[in-house]
């Protein structure tokens, strides 16, 4: 048993305080920067910028600064993945997978090769052991909690992982940085998918590797009301770029994307933010993984989240396999989008999550 | 001290610093300036090209002075979109600075033969002649390689290119103060040198090149170094730069067996303590002081950063590619299957280095190694 951290360092203000933090509490912390994209897409990437900051955060603290490169890793495990999702016109979540092969392996894996004791990561989350059992908790600042992006973490990651900002909020966590003197006190955070950057880089990204097949959009009730310009540039619930005004139709209100019609390559879209198309009950996942290995014993209470940093919705499994699962929701959800993650709660604990295939 | 990566770059000799610091604090004229200041400029800078040509048995005037070895690389390359002949005979364990270039260079017209090496990283000379093509205007071959230390049998293959009239361009990078070099005996047309490796500042370094072979600037301006590279001089770089070649050219015999010694001394224990390592290249035709050596079922990556922890410092690969796990390509041309490929280290020693050294860096290995 030793007393080595290895803190996984974005550059960011919140892995900097993580490492900030450990060092105080007198653990030998090192930190390690994470390369996981590589390519000609630099105009996207802000890698080199943000191994600069944490260079500039491990020099200020004192502490070593290694870096590795997972790009093979997060290539073959995420990234293909990523595209094959886009492919079946659904939308994916990236860095829910990411941690699972990434953060949570192969860099924990490399840390523990290092002969770390643990590994820290500056997410927004609490992890609660007793006897061995750990749970995911979700982070104390109710703006910040990131467990939705963690739920596909077991006990072995979690038993040798640590969240030290977890139970911290944003705004004093910049405030630590600041009065340690870190230069990224007040950077900006990040947004978008990590290899993308800002998402009016999306279209233009998703075009090098998956021809556009352009095709027509449709109202709920049939009729053609424009062009789109490929499926897989649309996500469901998407109000903006849909190039229809809000005045075409019988009311003035925007319209939704409802839903993707693969078989004729046809978007339809629904008037108003209320419209009934845009809204269901039921929902069929698959891909069930639950935090603590079993199914709980207990599902009574259950929430669930559709999207990160949506409030929880009160819902039941009505039905459940070893992979699949049914869940209704009390009330009709907005954009119920397959490809996204549903990821259960009971209160403050994370159960654990599925992938939504379908709904209803 | 436990720095184990002087093929990457090593640390400034005292005596060249001194000289750095002198110029850098009395010299401020431009070598250019007609006046007394300017004049105090340019005779060190000329004095300084003086020791650099007797070092090498070159004239003063066949020095180019550079903003380092890839500049130096650079320039003898895109000299080739002026000429006739496009066609450049290269190897496949050349630099970056090379093989980037050249690939750079193709929309431009320019084509290229990489020479594949055998299992030691040597050139077979008959292959250099199969390669050659009549519109072949320029061979560029690494003497000696930055990962392996392999030498490359650079005098049959020059006698190739002189049989076939064709420019020879040598990165010798490598290869000052650790084997004896001398344009007589050794008549490339080009050769690349690079001040940091031999004890001497960063960001300077010099071109050789043959009085009458051709070649055009790459960075062009107020015409200084004969019209072959602009820009006013790195005067007090190339003060310490003559410093540097003067006291490698002395030393020269004495820094060999040195390096030797501990050569043999880390590789008779490594045998012992280590006995998984495996030595690339060549025992014969080698660099004295870089060894590169494999550690089959441990990831480079890992051991480089277990030394680091212990503040010794090596190198996986060569430096540029540090902080990612990709296989060298390097040893990929040498047929290193990739698992080999991915457990190597180099170490490179220098003239601080001692035999404590070189034992503690073999007890670490053990150590490591069998974590």
């Amino acid at each position: 048993m030793n007393n080595r951290i290895i803190v996984g360092i974005s550059g960011g203000v919140d892995s900097s305080v993580t490492a900030l933090l450990l060092q105080k509490k007198g653990f030998d912390v090192e930190c390690v920067f994470m390369k996981n994209w590589e390519g000609n897409d630099d105009e996207y990437c802000t890698a080199e910028e943000d191994y600069k900051d944490a260079l500039a955060v491990c020099d200020h603290l004192g502490l070593p600064l290694r870096s590795v490169n997972f790009s093979q890793e997060y290539w073959d495990k995420v990234f293909q993945h990523f595209i094959d999702e886009y492919k079946k016109g659904r939308t994916p979540n990236p860095d829910v997978l990411c941690n699972r092969e990434v953060k949570f392996k192969a860099f924990l894996d490399y840390a523990l090769e290092l002969g770390a004791e643990k590994i820290a990561t500056g997410h927004y989350s609490i992890i609660d052991e007793l006897n061995g059992d750990f749970k995911l908790l979700k982070g104390l600042d109710p703006g910040k909690d990131q467990s939705y992006f963690l739920y596909l973490l077991g006990q072995n990651a979690l038993s040798k992982s640590i969240f030290p900002i977890g139970d911290i909020e944003k705004k004093e966590v910049r405030k630590l940085a600041e009065e340690s003197g870190l230069v990224n006190h007040a950077k900006k955070d990040s947004t978008g998918v990590c290899f993308i950057g800002e998402q009016k880089f999306f279209k233009e990204f998703l075009k090098k590797y998956i021809p556009s097949n352009p095709g027509m959009i449709e109202t709920i009730d049939g009729k053609e009301c424009g062009k789109h310009d490929g499926l897989m540039y649309y996500t469901i619930g998407q109000r903006k770029g849909l190039g229809i005004g809000g005045g075409y139709g019988k009311l003035e209100a925007p319209w939704f994307v409802a839903e993707k019609d693969l078989y004729r390559n046809v978007l339809i879209v629904a008037q108003g933010h209320t419209h009934p198309a845009l809204y269901h009950k039921q929902l069929f996942a698959d891909q069930i993984h639950w935090i603590r290995g079993l199914v709980p014993e207990d599902l009574s209470g259950l929430s669930a989240k559709i999207r990160y940093r949506q409030s929880d919705q009160k819902c039941k499994i009505t039905e459940l396999s070893q992979d699949r699962c049914t869940v209704v929701f009390d009330k009709p959800q907005f954009a119920i989008t397959p490809g996204q993650s549903v990821v259960f709660y009971r209160d403050n604990e994370c159960l654990g999550g599925a992938v939504i295939d379908r709904r209803k | 001290m436990p720095y184990f990566d002087h093929s990457a770059t090593t640390p400034i000799h005292p005596e060249v610093l001194n000289i750095i610091t002198d110029v850098s604090k009395n010299i401020y004229g431009n070598p250019s300036s007609v006046y007394a200041s300017g004049r105090k400029a340019k005779a060190i800078i000329e004095e300084a090209r003086k020791n650099i040509a007797i070092a090498i048995d070159a004239s003063p005037s066949d020095i180019i002075f550079t903003g380092g070895g890839s500049e130096a690389n650079n320039i003898v390359l895109w000299d080739l979109i002026h000429r006739e002949k496009k066609h450049v005979v290269t190897s496949a364990i050349e630099h970056p600075a090379i093989l980037t270039v050249l690939k750079k260079l193709e929309p431009m017209g320019i084509t290229y033969t990489v020479l594949p090496v055998n299992p030691q990283g040597r050139i077979d000379p008959e292959q250099l002649n199969k390669s050659i093509q009549s519109d072949t205007g320029l061979i560029s071959i690494m003497m000696a390689n930055n990962e392996v230390g392999t030498i490359q049998p650079i005098n049959e293959l020059i006698e190739i290119a002189q049989n076939h009239e064709i420019p020879f361009h040598s990165d010798t990078v490598q290869t000052l103060g650790k084997i004896p070099l001398s344009v007589r005996e050794f008549s490339a047309d080009y050769m690349s040198f690079s001040a940091h490796k031999f004890y001497g500042p960063k960001g300077v370094g010099f071109l050789y090149k043959k009085e009458g072979s051709p070649l055009n600037p790459l960075i062009i301006g107020g015409g200084q170094e004969r019209k072959l590279r602009a820009g006013t001089e790195n005067v007090p770089g190339i003060a310490g730069m003559g410093k540097a070649v003067l006291l490698a050219s002395q030393n020269q015999s004495q820094h060999m067996k040195h390096l030797e010694a501990l050569e043999t001394s880390f590789i008779a224990l490594l045998n012992r303590e280590c006995p998984i390592a495996i030595i690339n290249g060549s025992p014969t035709h080698h660099l004295p002081g870089v060894i590169s050596v494999s550690f089959p079922g441990n990831k480079s990556d890992i051991l480089l950063a277990k030394l680091d922890r212990i503040g010794m410092e090596v190198s996986s690969g060569s430096a540029c590619g540090s902080g990612s796990v990709k296989p060298s390509p390097v040893l990929e041309a040498m047929g290193i299957p990739e698992s080999q490929n991915i457990s190597t280290l180099r170490f490179s020693f220098g003239r601080d280095n001692t035999q404590e050294d070189v034992t503690a860096l073999v007890m670490a290995l053990n150590q490591f190694t069998n974590e």
